[in-house]
Order: C-alpha cells, then sequence, then structure tokens
C-alpha cells in the first residue's frame, strides 16, 4: 500500500476548514507536485516511463469507474459506517494507458453522505490515483478525501451504531434490507450500514476497468457472538453487476469494532446456477474461503 | 375477543349510532364465592348500563365487563371498596375500533377511483390492471384499453390508448417495466396516465399534443416478470420463457430485438441476465409491440423506460456508428433532462447507447430507429446507485414528475417537426 499523501489531508479535529480558494490552491499545488515530483506519489511523473502514454480517448465511463472504486476503498479503509460516502460528481480526470493495456488514472471528485441527514447537503472532495490492472479486479488505489465530518462526531456516531447493535436480539430475524419497496426500517438502518461497509470491500475488489458494482440488498444476516465485544456479522448481499446486469450473491463474513481495521472475508457466487433461484439458498456448508485481511 | 368486539359494533350500528369513546373493558378477579355475589350484584343495576362480555361464575374464573363511560368511576370505586381485584384490559375501545378499522382499510382497500389511487406506492398487476379499467372508465371520450397481445404465461398485454380523435394520427409510444425489476418505471408509468387525463384541457402543452396526436402508453410491458417479482424474486429482470435444452428461464426482452441482434452486446448463455433468445422477436412480450408498431405505421416518437442510472439515451447500441439523426437527437435529450432537471435538481446525462452506458445488442430504440421512428430514446430513471432498483416508494412521484417534464419536450418537439 502507498503511503498516504499528506498535503491534502483537512487539519486536525477542531481545526479550521480551508476555505474554498485556500483548497484549490493546496489541490492545485498537489497535482503539480504529482506531475512533477519523481518519487512519492505513486511515480506520478514517472508518466514517461514505464511505457505509460497518455490515454487518447478518455472515456467519462473510465473516470465514474475510477471514482467509484476508489470511494469503496476509501469506505472500507476508513471502517467506519456512519461516515458512508458516495460519489456525487467528477471534476477532473486524466489517464494514462500502458503497452499492457492497463490504465491509471487520476481524478477529482466531489462526494456525499451515503446516508444524508435530514437538509444535509454538504459535499466532501477526494483526490485519488487508480491503476486498472486491464481486465484483472482489484484495482491499485491511492486516494485522499477532505474531512467533512468532525472525527468526534463520526467516532460518536459509530459508538452509538456499536451500541445499537449490541442490543439487538439475537438470533435476528432479519429478511430482505430495503424491502421490496425500499422500505429499511430505522431500527435495522445499522444493520444495513454495516453490511455495506463490508459490500464496500468487496466490491472493490471485484471491480475492474469494465465492470462495477452497486449494493442491491441485504438477503440474510446471521450475528454472532464474540469475547471481545467486537461485532461478528455473517450475511449475505445481493452485488448488481453492471454491465452484465447479474445479480452476484455473496456471503460475507465481518468483525467490527469502532475504531478499529475491519476484518472481512466473502465468498462470491458465479453466473446463476440452472436451478431456479427464487431466492438465494445457502447451504452451511458453503464456506467463506478468500481470506482477507484476517 | 375481537370477535366480541366487532359484535358489539355491530350491535351499536343496529341500535343506532352508538359510540364508545372513553368506554373501558375491565377483568375482575373473584377471590371467592363472595366476591363473586358481589359482582352479580351489579350486574342488577340497569343504570350502569355493563355489558359483561364474560359474566361471574366460578371464583378464579376472570370477570370480563365492558363499561360505559359515565359509570367507569362508580364502578371501579365499587369494586375497590369491597377490595375486588381488577386490571384494564382496554383503556379506551372507541381508540381500539378505530385503529382496527383503519387496518382494515389499509389491507383490503382497493381505491373505488384513480382519485383515491396511491401514487406514492409500489401496485401489485392486479392493482395495476384494476387502475386501468378505472380510468377508462373515468374517462371514456380520452382513455380506451388495448389488448395487443398475451404473455409466454398467457397474461393479457394491455396498451392505454390517449387520444381525442382522428384517424391513425401521428403517435408517441411510451412503454414502462419492460424489466420487470425496475419497479419505479412501472409506478411512474401509472402517473403518466393519471396525469395525462387531469391535463388534457388544463395544460396547453399537454392539450396541443393531443390534439394532434395520440399517445400510447404500455404500463406493464413484461407482466410475466413483474408477477414473479412480487411472488418469488424481487430482482427478476426477463421474461419468464422457458429456454428448450436448458433449465435457465426467461430472455431479455431489451436484447431480443430485431436490431443487431445476437451481435456483441448479449449473451446466448440462456441462465445470463442478458441471454438474447433464440431468435430476433422470440419473446411474445417483444412481438406482440413489434406488430403493434408495424400494423399502426404512424409512431413518430418512441419511449422506453427503465431505471437505474439517470440517463437519456438515443440510437446506437450494437454500434459505434452513429445514428444519422445523431445531432439533433443529441440537442433533444439535452433539452429534456434540462427540463427534467428544473424540477428537483436530479441531474440526468446523455448521449448514444454505446457511449453513454455500455454496448447493448438488440435493443428496443435501436429497432424502432431502423424503422425510422427518428424519436426513439431511452431513460434510466432514478437513482444512481444508492437504492437502485429499490428505490423508496417516497421517490415515486418525484421521480414521475420530473421524467413527465422531459417526456413533454419530447412530445412537443415530437409534434413541432413533422417528418
Amino acid at each position: 500500500m502507498q503511503p498516504r499523501r499528506q498535503l491534502l489531508l483537512a487539519p486536525g479535529p477542531g481545526g479550521p476548514r480551508p476555505t474554498a480558494p485556500m483548497f484549490a490552491l493546496l489541490l492545485l499545488l498537489a497535482l503539480q507536485g504529482a506531475a512533477a515530483a519523481p518519487a512519492g506519489f505513486a511515480g506520478s511523473a514517472g508518466s514517461e516511463d514505464s511505457g505509460w502514454r497518455q490515454d487518447p480517448e478518455l472515456q467519462s465511463g473510465l473516470l465514474q469507474q475510477a471514482a467509484r472504486a476508489a470511494l469503496h476503498f476509501f469506505n472500507f479503509r476508513a471502517g467506519s459506517p456512519s461516515a458512508l460516502r458516495v460519489v456525487s460528481a467528477v471534476q477532473q480526470g486524466r489517464a494514462w494507458v500502458n503497452s499492457k493495456n492497463e490504465r491509471k488514472v487520476d481524478l477529482v471528485f466531489t462526494t456525499e453522505r451515503y446516508n444524508p441527514e435530514e437538509g444535509e447537503e454538504r459535499l466532501g472532495k477526494c483526490s485519488a490515483r487508480v491503476f486498472f490492472r486491464n481486465e484483472k479486479p482489484r484495482p491499485a488505489i491511492n486516494i485522499t478525501c477532505t474531512r467533512f465530518v468532525e472525527k468526534s462526531k463520526r467516532q460518536q456516531e459509530d459508538y452509538l451504531l456499536y451500541k445499537h447493535m449490541k442490543q439487538l436480539k439475537t438470533p435476528l430475524d432479519v429478511v430482505s434490507i430495503p424491502d421490496s419497496h425500499g422500505h429499511i426500517d430505522p431500527s435495522l438502518r445499522p444493520i444495513w450500514e454495516l453490511a455495506f461497509l463490508g459490500g464496500s470491500y468487496v466490491m472493490w475488489e471485484k471491480t475492474t476497468q469494465f465492470s462495477h458494482y452497486y449494493l442491491a440488498q441485504l438477503s440474510s444476516l446471521k450475528q454472532w457472538k464474540t469475547n471481545d465485544n467486537a461485532i461478528d456479522f455473517d450475511y449475505t448481499v445481493l452485488l448488481h453487476e453492471f454491465p452484465t446486469q447479474e445479480i452476484i450473491p455473496c456471503r460475507i463474513h465481518l468483525v467490527w469494532y469502532p475504531g478499529k481495521p475491519l476484518k472481512v472475508k466473502y465468498h462470491c457466487h458465479g453466473l446463476q446456477t440452472p436451478e431456479e433461484a427464487s431466492g438465494i439458498e445457502e447451504g452451511s456448508a458453503v464456506a467463506p474461503t478468500e481470506l482477507s485481511n484476517f | 375477543m375481537r370477535g366480541l368486539l366487532i359484535l358489539s359494533v355491530l350491535l351499536g350500528a343496529v341500535f343506532g349510532k352508538e359510540d364508545f369513546v372513553g368506554h373501558q373493558v375491565l377483568r375482575i378477579s373473584a377471590a371467592d364465592e363472595a366476591q363473586v355475589q358481589k359482582v352479580t350484584e351489579l350486574e342488577y343495576l340497569e343504570h350502569l348500563q355493563l355489558d359483561f362480555w364474560r359474566g361471574p361464575a366460578q371464583p378464579g374464573t376472570p370477570i370480563d365487563v365492558r363499561v360505559p363511560f359515565s359509570s367507569v368511576q362508580a364502578v371501579k370505586v365499587f369494586l375497590e371498596a369491597h377490595g375486588i381485584e381488577y386490571t384494564i384490559m382496554i383503556e379506551d375501545v372507541q381508540s381500539l375500533l378505530d385503529e382496527e378499522q383503519e387496518q382494515i382499510f389499509a389491507f383490503q382497500t382497493r381505491a373505488s377511483s384513480t382519485d383515491t389511487f396511491s401514487y406514492a406506492t409500489y401496485h401489485t398487476l392486479d392493482e395495476i390492471y384494476g387502475f386501468m379499467d378505472m380510468l377508462v372508465a373515468e374517462h371514456p371520450q380520452l382513455v380506451s384499453k388495448l389488448q395487443i397481445g398475451s404473455t409466454y404465461e398467457g397474461r393479457p398485454i394491455y396498451v392505454l390508448k390517449f387520444s381525442t380523435g382522428g384517424n391513425n394520427r401521428p403517435a408517441i409510444w411510451i412503454d414502462t417495466g419492460i424489466h420487470s425489476r425496475e419497479w419505479v418505471t412501472q409506478a411512474s408509468g401509472i402517473w403518466f396516465a393519471k396525469k395525462i387525463t387531469q391535463d388534457y384541457g388544463q395544460d396547453p402543452a399537454l392539450t396541443s399534443i393531443l390534439d394532434n396526436m395520440d399517445i400510447f402508453l404500455e404500463i406493464v410491458t413484461n407482466p410475466d416478470g413483474f408477477a414473479f417479482t412480487h411472488t418469488k424474486n424481487r430482482l427478476w429482470r426477463k421474461t419468464r420463457s422457458i429456454t428448450p435444452g436448458s433449465s435457465c428461464i426467461g430472455v431479455d426482452p431489451n436484447r431480443n430485438w430485431d436490431a443487431g441482434f445476437g451481435k456483441a452486446g448479449a449473451s446466448n448463455n440462456p441462465c445470463s441476465e442478458t441471454y438474447h433468445g433464440k431468435f430476433a422477436n422470440s419473446e411474445t412480450e417483444v412481438k406482440s409491440i413489434v406488430d403493434f408498431v408495424k400494423s399502426h405505421g404512424n409512431i413518430k416518437a418512441f419511449i422506453s423506460i427503465h431505471s437505474y442510472s439517470q440517463l437519456l439515451l438515443y440510437p446506437y447500441g450494437y454500434t459505434t456508428e452513429p445514428a444519422s439523426d445523431h445531432n439533433e437527437l443529441d440537442q433533444l435529450a439535452k433539452s429534456a433532462v434540462t427540463a427534467l432537471a428544473s424540477l428537483y435538481g436530479t441531474k440526468f446525462k446523455y448521449g448514444s447507447i454505446i457511449k453513454a452506458i455500455y454496448r447493448a445488442s438488440g435493443g428496443t430504440i435501436d429497432w424502432t430507429y431502423n424503422q425510422g421512428i427518428k424519436y426513439s430514446y431511452t431513460f434510466e430513471l432514478r437513482d444512481t446507485g444508492r437504492y437502485g432498483f429499490l428505490l423508496p416508494a417516497s421517490q415515486i412521484i418525484p421521480t414521475a414528475q420530473e421524467t413527465w417534464l422531459a417526456l413533454k419536450t419530447i412530445m412537443e418537439y415530437t409534434m413541432n417537426h413533422p417528418y
């Protein structure tokens, strides 16, 4: 993993946010720095070496693709279910391609909260570098984002979420979240957010230059007890895959404690088997096999 | 217990308008024979108007009694004075009755008119077909229902025709729900239908359109798939046809049209969500529209509505070659999405299918365009992935409202640019 670029981080908690012009200046300096500096930011000026040439037909689809992948990775790494983000708009981007048809994308994009509070319209901002390895999944990501929820507030919300889930009666009798009408009961919202957090890891790992994913639904859930009071979820989500339009069931096992890195294991199914799928039946023999950072 | 409650209500209704505001139901525990006796005495005090649901019997068996508001105090004082235990089973009988009524309505209510129909919720196939019939009945001069075919499983396929007369006037076609899991589209279709009947004679633009053209609206374009999303699998996309030689079901109706059929941009695997079918128009749901369009011969704009991604698309999907009317289509798309965004700020991108979304062959509007229907568009409605197919019902009406502005833009333009 590349070290984070410090320049773009907002001042520490409680400090003033840079004003817009100030931020623009920082960004400009950062991007210029990225273009000029030979080291540090992921071999940026090595645009000339390793056969990188500017992508002649930069498609806006590629920038969207890069933004989504980068944000899935960011959400996973932040490990904070109450601070999940979604892409709002790509503001600028450049791409390079090499002889192996791999692509490198630099971009700046805005984000919104995944779960926006009443009337809240604030946008966050991220800059990222994404390496797509042609058709291979798991793009390499370097991303920094402005902080748009105060760290202490985020920690507080995470902790409330954690407490709420600790109080849920196990075994949870959860069928589908959201339900068919797109409704999520407020008491179940934290479950959905935590499931989304785990799903972000999966979606990042599965994204390629050509495929991307959204989380369609949580279709089953089991909550386990742990010795160290962490939340231990064993659940199945349905991912919606573009461009194939397939619905991919993924069994995910995550362990989460506020402030600690998220641990995720998962196993996704291939193309629908010929058996009529009237729901996703999971045999208990199916065990998550892909280990990540356990 | 519920039965008794309803019985009281019925009796109340029979004996004239009785209401039960403030009435309480007490459960009395008589500890011994003497206490049972005391409670029996109460029974004889007619002015109290007590209604024993479970009369005094043995000690130990509960005695349930409905006490009118005016007697509540007196009865409680009596019981307490004699040390007879009781609990309040029902604090206010009327509230309970009111709640029950609401629940009954919530479960059963078939709207009796399109004015009481709920547009802000998702409906079943039966409810939508019922809505269509009501709309036709309410506006027989404007709306009629045509059956253009039957589905694989034998369901009727209906199209609403909005017409103020003429003979085979130039027409606009709108379809929703070709992919059954895209529920906001059928829901919007219902709203559009109602909107047309409301606005004719009120809104100058719509009135002008209908004075010159007809509108055809197919709300449930894939009824078998739609029924399946209600009963078995909310995320079902395709038709429900059986493919001989495979145990997978269904064909993607938006890959089954005769435009670049079978080329890259569709799958030949029956288990795939983009399976194109054994041959073009193999699906009756598609063939019905093809036959209708060909025999009508005067359709001037064709709009097929999907979700999600917030896009307005024009041909082609099966080739990178630009459509010959590319510039005009692009300009019109731009105006349409501008109109759409004017309402709630919802941002749509626009472009040809292959550029704006992905390569797709055998698609609806590629075929209609090649048939000579110049203004052929596909919409992808809200949202951009946050909820996806499971868009909360609260967004149905805003989605329909903003989309309608884009549709009107296209319809008006079509009317003003005859070809």
